[in-house]
């Protein structure tokens, strides 16, 4: 991983279109601005994540669920 | 008395109370934006761990099975992103009264070997006045998205509902 140390106002080029700029640090985080075309898709990671694992958890089989229960139960 | 298409129970009905509005949906499942609460048919009885399940109001064939965060972690700490709770219509200073204001419960999911996880990570908040609800990714990585649901030994899932 690439490692860059920005300040307030500083900003980072990925490629020829997108630009990074830290906007603020704070306390609570550092607050960061994002610049790119319309059809790049930019997402939080943990939102990315949090989709995954509802896809994952949507429609769970009814006997294995009923299955695994038994299994905590015991 | 109202009845809705299910995935796992055929047509129940339902009361108003059971609805609760996804004004967002939930990450992956944007366009749902309404579920019912289905208590598991049998836990009146005592034979069934307290399981629920959201059942999608528009498609029929979406449900999830979720636990009450407590009976997963019965020392689990809310933290709910102030912008999640005015989004819900709760006061964003302050953590909701779990259990009186809001019901927090833990997306499952099945894996190999019957391990049974519970999302943690992004626990779903209902707020129990306005009937609305959520899907809160915290911000901390305290609890994880695939939390091993183990036993649920010394009555505590009784004791957590």
């Amino acid at each position: 991983m690439l490692v860059l140390r920005r300040r307030a106002g500083e900003s980072v080029l990925i490629g020829d279109d997108i630009e990074v700029e830290l906007l603020a640090v704070t306390q609570q985080g550092a607050k960061i601005g994002i610049r790119a075309p319309k059809d790049t898709i930019v997402l939080r990671k943990e939102l990315k994540v949090t989709q995954q694992q509802n896809a994952h958890a949507a429609n769970p089989s009814l006997s294995d669920l009923e299955q695994a229960i038994q299994k905590l139960r015991s | 008395m109202f009845s809705v298409e299910t995935k796992y129970f055929g047509t129940l009905p339902y009361t108003e109370e059971a609805v609760f509005e996804f004004p967002h949906g939930i990450p992956g499942f944007e366009e749902e934006k309404g579920f019912v609460l289905i208590e598991a048919p049998g836990r009146e009885a005592g034979n069934s761990a307290p399981l629920v399940f959201l059942q999608s109001m528009a498609r029929a064939g979406l449900c999830f099975a979720a636990f009450p965060v407590l009976v997963v972690d019965r020392d689990y700490e809310l933290a709910i992103a102030p912008e999640d709770l005015e989004q819900l219509g709760l006061d964003p200073g302050r953590r909701p009264d779990l259990g009186a204001e809001v019901t927090v419960l833990a997306l499952v999911s099945l894996h190999d070997n019957a391990l049974v996880t519970a999302n943690l990570m992004a626990p779903i908040v209902l707020n129990l006045k306005t009937r609305r609800g959520l899907q809160a990714i915290r911000r901390d990585s305290r609890y994880s998205h695939q939390h091993p649901v183990r036993g649920q030994g010394s009555g505590r899932a009784e004791e957590a509902c």
